[in-house]
């Protein structure tokens, strides 16, 4: 399942929804908000171009699904404001062995990083910039 | 014939999410930006070279799907095409 919500992003509630009775391995990856350095972090502002980030992030999980024989691939990613430390993006896989799982889950979040529409803007005690962009 | 234009990122702030315009018939999508960077000399600035050239950074997607700026700014719109203007990707 693919979400992309302004609500808290709870990693226990993935798992159960990616556990399988044929899975012996569950990857969970957390990408949470960090201060690069102390330099003074207040907040990020994270932005989606909603539909088409739905869209790719579910070709995408559909990719990682087939090549990585996942059994399941939860993808949740975070709008709004964030606080340091929280959670932006969580992704959950479940395979027959770990070694699928991990790979799943690596690829889902390398690939969401290249092709999802989605921004974040950096707040701190230096002022406002986009991440990467404009 | 009228296209909408949606923004996000840096260009949200510059052009606001989105607006309608109206164009004339068979523009192109470089012709597009040219009529929203004769509105707004930020964009002009940010998006477009000296040369007039679309800068590389500048991401399009018409109808939700990618376009290459190098190749595709000379596609023709059709009446109620949208097109997304946006900066690199930053997600994760």
């Amino acid at each position: 399942m693919i979400e992309i919500t302004d609500s808290e992003i709870c990693l226990v509630e993935l798992i159960k929804r990616a556990r399988r009775d044929d899975a012996g391995a569950v990857v969970t990856f957390l990408g949470t908000v960090r201060d690069d350095e102390d330099c003074g972090l207040e907040h990020l502002e994270v932005e989606a171009f909603r539909e088409a980030a739905l869209a790719e992030l579910e070709v995408i999980r559909q990719e990682a699904m087939s090549r990585f024989a996942l059994k399941a691939a939860e993808v949740v990613h975070r709008t709004g404001s964030l606080a340091v430390g929280e959670s932006i993006v969580a992704i959950v896989c479940s395979a027959g062995h770990r070694e699928e799982a991990f790979s799943g889950c690596r690829y889902i979040i390398e690939q969401l990083k290249r092709r999802a529409p989605l921004w974040k803007k950096e707040i701190s005690e230096k002022g406002e910039r986009w991440v990467g962009g404009a | 014939m009228r296209v909408k234009v949606i923004a996000f990122a840096g260009f949200r702030e510059i052009l606001g999410k989105e607006r309608e315009l109206d164009v004339k018939e068979a523009a192109t999508v470089k012709e597009l930006l040219q009529v929203l960077a004769a509105g707004s000399p930020r964009f002009r600035e940010e998006a477009f070279e000296e040369s007039g050239a679309v800068r590389d950074y500048v991401l399009l997607m018409v109808n939700r799907k990618r376009i290459d700026p190098q190749q595709d700014l000379s596609r023709a719109l059709v009446d109620g095409d949208e097109l997304a203007v946006f900066p690199p990707l930053a997600g994760g």
